[in-house]
């Protein structure tokens, strides 16, 4: 059975429909990268996910939950699953880097607090950050918030993670740093990712399958090999815009 | 969920519509903070695990002992003014003196609790709304809940109990402040020596006056936390959205502890 699954999942937002009947299915151990343009309705998606926006038609099931009707500890436990991390971090700016990370360690399980903060500096060392990890938000870079952000999401090691544009706002080398991450979760502990990006060498480098997300509907899923083979015109539209040809250039690029 | 979806409604046909689909919402808007008042009270059986204890021991400094400044000022110049108003008034009289009954009657009747409820309303319940407001508008309160955690658990009750703790020790310094403040005026500017003007002030106040004064700031401490915490929660569209929950807390809490403050009166007094 499929991890993640919408069934003709419809949403208008301030009058305006984002989603219209979408049907996507994610199975479980798979990195699924959702591309769209912006407003097409990818960050909606994946709120969806973890119920911080209800379908007005339609339902989402994670496993044999359905996560779209679910309500006070049901909803809680169904959360437990995820890791989020928010496309600008989200983090509390009254607590330090390693507060941060910890959190979720002091509220949700009976670890002790110099164990939990020991901990939290364990994942941000593995994301270099290991100097920070006294500091505030506020003192810190973008993408080093959202490095932070991520050792957050992954803390509890959940079984689900969801990227919300992982890597915009970070410079090559750590966008791929954080690339290597997202494929190292999957490979090594099985974790189901889903990212919503737009840097497509990024999903190209890390997807099991590629889905793009237009006008409220999916138009095309595809393994990465696949999909830059794709004739669709949008799928064509993205791979252009970012130099990447049906020719193979891709493919040239990585063998480089 | 505290996380909503923003709101959006047809534009209405007529000037009708229009007001009464503002009525309908300040109502759902009432609902939603007594929901959330009723949330944090069940939730304040929490206040003294290891993180809730901090925090709401932290809110009591930013309420209580940040606050003193300016309540120190703002009590004793009312106890200087009630006491100049009425002192000026009762020498017509030759009955100068019971400006000490005058002063603190007012004082710990209703003015202690009226002024420090404005004081604190406009300072920590505007501080509340812009930090849950920037919160909210940064997907903070999203992350947390993503996480399980509950933002009334982790924001609302610390603050609910640091306020009704908070607002009556508050009230009884603006109370005492303000007596001194009538008694300089009085010694200084019509001539009643201090120990009249205190034998004065304590013949005629009676207990249930600083009962009344004192249920009167625990509620409306609580009236603060629920508007503000509310109107944070509310709050959308960015950076104004934030100031527009500031400027409604603040709006909100006058007008509330108006009436509330009317209302305790009356049930206590008539």
């Amino acid at each position: 059975m499929s991890l993640i699954r919408f069934e003709q999942v419809s949403k208008t937002l301030g009058g305006r429909p984002v989603l219209r009947g979408l049907n996507l299915t994610i199975e479980k151990g798979e990195t699924f990268v959702l591309l769209g343009a912006s407003g097409s309705g990818k960050s909606v998606t994946l709120k969806h996910m973890v119920r911080l926006l209800t379908p007005d038609q339609g339902r989402v099931w994670i496993g044999e939950d359905c996560v779209s009707e679910a309500r006070g500890r049901e909803l809680e436990r169904i959360r437990r699953r995820f890791g989020y991390l928010f496309q600008n971090a989200a983090l509390l700016q009254w607590m330090t880097v390693e507060e941060n990370v910890a959190l979720p360690l002091l509220e949700k399980t009976t670890m002790a607090e110099a164990e939990a903060l020991a901990e939290a500096r364990r994942r941000l060392a593995v994301l270099g950050l290991e100097d920070a990890a006294q500091k505030y938000p506020a003192d810190l870079s973008g993408g080093m918030q959202k490095r932070v952000g991520l050792a957050r999401a992954i803390v509890m090691n959940p079984e689900i993670i969801l990227y919300d544009e992982p890597t915009s706002g970070l410079d090559p080398v750590t966008s791929r740093t954080i690339d290597r991450l997202i494929e190292d979760l999957r490979q090594r502990l099985g974790v189901t990712s889903v990212v919503v990006t737009h840097d497509l060498h990024s999903a190209l480098a890390i997807a099991t399958r590629i889905g793009v997300i237009h006008e409220g509907r999916i138009v095309e899923i595809a393994p990465p090999k696949e999909f830059v083979r794709s004739r669709h015109p949008i799928v064509q539209d993205f791979l252009e815009a970012q130099y990447i040809t049906r020719r193979g250039a891709w493919e040239e690029t990585k063998s480089s | 969920m505290i996380t909503r979806e923003p709101d959006y409604f047809e534009p209405p046909l007529n000037p009708f519509g229009q007001f009464g689909r503002k009525i309908l919402l300040n109502c759902r808007g009432a609902g939603r903070a007594l929901l959330l008042l009723g949330e944090a009270i069940l939730l304040a059986r929490y206040v003294f695990s290891r993180r809730n204890r901090h925090e709401t021991l932290y809110q009591m400094f930013v309420t209580g002992i940040k606050s003193l400044g300016v309540i120190t000022v703002v009590g004793m110049f009312t106890g200087m003014i009630l006491a100049l108003q009425t002192g000026l008034e009762l020498r017509r009289f030759g009955q100068e003196v019971n400006i000490g009954t005058a002063v603190t009657v007012s004082l710990v009747r209703e003015m202690g609790p009226f002024m420090t409820a404005l004081i604190i309303a406009a300072s920590v319940g505007s501080a509340i709304a812009a930090q849950l407001g920037t919160m909210v508008v940064s997907d903070e309160i999203a992350a947390l809940e993503v996480m399980s955690i509950n933002p009334v658990r982790m924001l609302v009750m610390p603050r609910l109990v640091a306020l009704a703790v908070m607002m009556p020790i508050l009230t009884v310094y603006t109370n005492v402040i303000g007596v001194v403040g009538g008694a300089l005026v009085g010694w200084t500017q019509l001539g009643v020596s201090m120990r009249a003007y205190f034998d004065n002030a304590i013949q005629y106040v009676e207990n249930k006056d600083l009962y009344v004064g004192l249920f009167k700031s625990f509620v409306f401490g609580i009236v603060i936390n629920t508007v503000a915490c509310h109107q944070g929660f509310a709050a959308s569209e960015g950076a104004v959205g934030v100031g527009q929950a500031t400027r409604r807390t603040v709006i909100i809490s006058f007008l509330t502890i108006l009436v509330l403050g009317y209302m305790i009166t009356r049930f206590f007094y008539v």
